[in-house]
């Protein structure tokens, strides 16, 4: 970079990332709100044709707010974390700069494939897996190559220590690689039937029973790796950092971190319970996921603690106001959770609404927040201006805040009301409703949910314009702010 | 093996395996407050990294490895 | 110890990874060692019948509709017998979905015709007026992919053993032939039972559409 100046932190890649996260934040969040409303009025289905269903766009939204919007969001705030709390520049190394653009290229290149072949109907059918072996193949490079760059960071860092978000940033590494290569094990076709078929087409490794316990191993812990791990990792860094408050306490950090790697693979049976894995399983399953409240809460705690004595900055920086509700919203769907996979809720809540609305509270109130409140604090820094407008962000919070809500507290209702009718009999032991009864039912629910998220879905836009306003028209910044972002 | 035994040997590695963790774990918790009452480790300044991470904040602990090559 | 760990991300990494690694190893690792073992009298899919999993697949039925019925006696009454390990023995990838926005499919075979289904698939409102699952009318006019299908048929014989006749063998002749012998005189079978000229004329003329390969499926689901 600057060959005489001194050395400063190379951003380059941050920025690719961020602007990824925002478009594929907006792309996703769209799809879900039109796949919301067409539970609500069906009619909406037949917009796009054979691809515009439900069932062919549910994946499409699943996975780009995962592959798209989540990763975005890990590798832009890995690269800006990871070479400040290490005080290493990646314009120290040649290589390892050249291997983040390689993997931008190649992301790029994923993301777009991702979406033309769920589009088609290409997927490999497995919940969150569902691109098949060319695009895996892909996946699996770009994930070693981040690997390479983050350890050979690692390797030039200045400060001896590892920051806690370092850790996290290297367990999403492990755990991700480790879950994604075992459940995506799958037989490409074309090699076994001299030529048949179609060359991207493959099937599972496993079979059956087998199969539908790698995969919530996988689907369990993938929510682990890609929506907790990851997004504690940036708790961790742009709280303390914005408020300009330590930790409340490290050593609370660093036992939540191996509470949380240990007790959380365990949980994954609870996605099975009542089906036919072994009994066993499914209870070790119910019992760790309660555990799993434990070192949850201990982070989540951890950050609110660390807030100790500077609550006024809530009131006066929206930034802290995302993230502090964030880690709220970590509480409860850790909390929620739990209580989902006790073998007796299970049966009621398993197959319903509440689950969707499970997700939802932790994706839009924990990770959706974070990953936003990082971009933003990230924005003065790596555009060096100041932010385009405080009040946009007051008003972004509270319309996505009543738009979580909304969601959340109409999909519990509607999950447990169907839940209940699925099992309702009359005093001679007869069912009483047909099934057509308990989808009736849930229309005004499924409107609400839909309003919901058109909220959360306008505050996106909001905050995609407030990037952009700050990147092109913000004030400009001599000097780099310490803690608090400024904003106009 | 039958399949009885894997199920056996599978839940006495369970057993044993959440029995060390366990262990190990409460062993950590006693080890980080011990060590800081005794004065050898703060590990609460770890903490400071997240707030003075300029390329130009001093280093609480250099990496033995860069000593030479690399000076602010 | 720990001290040493903390600053060594090398072994740091390497002890992550044994813990997050170990429940993996002792849940999942032990359940290859024994094959799914079918239920008796299981048959494997027909190739028709494949290629209505990958319509399933395509359309992703999966996103609405289960195919696990658990063991309570609401869903007993409602479904049929819950559903049996070994009844998946031949399913890759499981299908049981996560999700009953639409009602379970595990047995859907003993109490729908084809015709019902036909009808359904082309406007849902026709036989549930409630119905909020969209018409899927462009599979009455895709042809599915047989050739596909049959490769999938020969891979999982191959790879994993799974018991289909001498006649499923690699490469295009025998396709050809399983074509002419087996696949298009089953979708005509299922094709008259769904009531509908068009379907027949496209299965006599050699194409099979989606839909018959669908319903070839769920006819298999019982």
């Amino acid at each position: 970079m600057q060959s005489n100046a001194t050395l400063e932190y190379d951003y380059s890649i941050v920025k690719l990332y961020m602007w990824t996260a925002v478009i594929f934040g907006i792309v996703g969040m769209t799809i879900g709100v039109l796949i919301a409303s067409q539970l609500a009025f069906p009619s909406l289905n037949y917009l796009l044709g054979e691809y515009g269903t439900f069932s062919r766009l549910r994946p499409l939204h699943t996975n780009v707010v995962i592959y798209g919007f989540t990763v975005s969001g890990i590798f832009a705030t890995f690269y800006y974390v990871g070479q400040r709390v290490l005080k290493v520049s990646l314009a120290e190394s040649k290589f390892l700069q050249a291997l983040t653009k390689l993997q931008f290229g190649l992301y790029l290149i994923a993301a777009t494939g991702l979406v033309i072949s769920l589009g088609m109907g290409i997927t490999a059918s497995k919940e969150y897996a569902q691109m098949e072996w060319p695009l895996d193949a892909l996946i699996v490079v770009i994930w070693v190559i981040w690997g390479i760059v983050m350890f050979g960071l690692i390797g030039l860092r200045r400060e001896k220590t590892l920051y806690i978000s370092m850790w996290y940033y290297i367990a999403t590494f492990l755990g991700v690689a480790m879950l994604y290569l075992f459940n995506n094990a799958e037989v490409p076709t074309i090699f076994f039937s001299g030529g048949l078929g179609a060359w991207y087409h493959s099937v599972s490794m496993y079979a059956g029973t087998n199969d539908a316990l790698v995969q919530w191993w996988w689907g369990h812990n993938a929510v682990a790796f890609v929506f907790t791990v990851p997004i504690i990792a940036m708790i961790y860094y742009y709280l303390p950092k914005e408020s300009g408050q330590a930790v409340y306490s490290y050593k609370l950090s660093l036992l939540s971190f191996w509470g949380l790697m240990f007790i959380y693979l365990w949980a994954g049976s609870h996605h099975l319970l009542w089906s036919t894995v072994p009994d066993w399983m499914q209870t070790m399953g119910s019992v760790f996921s309660v555990v799993l409240i434990l070192p949850s809460w201990g982070s989540a705690i951890n950050m609110l603690l660390t807030m100790k004595g500077e609550w006024n900055q809530l009131t006066e920086n929206p930034l802290i106001k995302f993230m502090v509700l964030a880690s709220t919203f970590y509480m409860l769907s850790t909390l929620e959770g739990p209580i989902q996979a006790v073998k007796s809720v299970n049966a009621i809540a398993h197959f319903t609404d509440w689950i969707p609305g499970h997700v939802h509270d932790g994706v839009l109130g924990w990770v959706a927040f974070m990953i936003m409140s990082g971009i933003m604090h990230m924005s003065p820094r790596v555009f060096k201006r100041e932010i385009y407008s405080k009040s946009l962000l007051e008003s972004q919070f509270w319309i996505q805040t009543i738009g979580v809500v909304l969601y959340f507290t109409s999909m519990w209702i509607a999950g447990i009301t169907q839940g209940m009718m699925w099992r309702a009999v009359d005093e001679y032991g007869n069912l009483v409703y047909s099934f057509i009864d308990t989808v009736s039912v849930l229309h005004p629910y499924y409107t609400i949910r839909a309003v919901g998220g058109l909220l959360y879905l306008t505050g996106v836009f909001m905050f995609a314009f407030n990037v952009f306003k700050t990147a092109t028209a913000g004030r400009r910044l001599e000097q780099e702010p310490r803690y608090r972002s400024p904003m106009a | 093996m039958t399949s009885v035994e894997i199920e056996q040997l599978r839940v006495y590695l369970y057993v044993i395996g959440a029995g060390v963790v366990t262990v190990i774990f409460y062993y950590y918790i006693i080890y980080l407050y011990r060590s800081e009452k005794k004065g050898e480790k703060d590990y609460e300044k770890y903490g400071k990294l997240a707030l003075d991470d300029e390329l130009d904040s001093e280093i609480l602990e250099k990496n033995p490895k860069l000593e030479n090559d690399k000076k602010e | 110890m720990f001290h040493w760990l903390e600053k060594n991300p090398f072994f740091f990494a390497v002890g992550v990874f044994v813990v997050i690694a170990y429940a993996g190893v002792i849940e999942i690792l032990p359940n290859f060692a024994e094959k799914a073992r079918p239920v008796k009298g299981l048959k494997p899919y027909t190739v028709l019948q494949l290629a209505g999993k990958e319509v399933y697949k395509k359309d992703n039925c999966i996103a609405c509709h289960s195919q696990l019925i658990r063991p309570f006696k609401s869903e007993t009454d409602r479904y049929g017998h819950y559903s049996l390990s070994g009844e998946y023995a031949y399913d890759r990838p499981f299908l049981w979905g996560s999700k009953r926005t639409g009602p379970d499919l595990h047995r859907v075979g003993n109490y729908r015709t084809p015709d019902w289904h036909a009808n359904h698939m082309w406007n849902p409102k026709s036989v549930v007026p409630d119905s909020i699952m969209p018409a899927y009318k462009h599979q009455f006019t895709n042809v599915a992919d047989l050739e596909t299908a049959y490769a999938e048929a020969v891979t999982v014989k191959k790879v994993f053993g799974t018991p289909y006749g001498p006649d499923i063998a690699p490469g295009k002749a025998a396709y050809e032939k399983e074509l002419k012998t087996k696949i298009l005189p089953e979708a005509l079978k299922i094709a008259k039972r769904m009531k509908r000229d068009d379907l027949v004329k496209m299965v006599e003329a050699g194409k099979v559409p989606e839909v018959v390969a669908l319903v070839a499926y769920l006819e298999k689901l019982k």
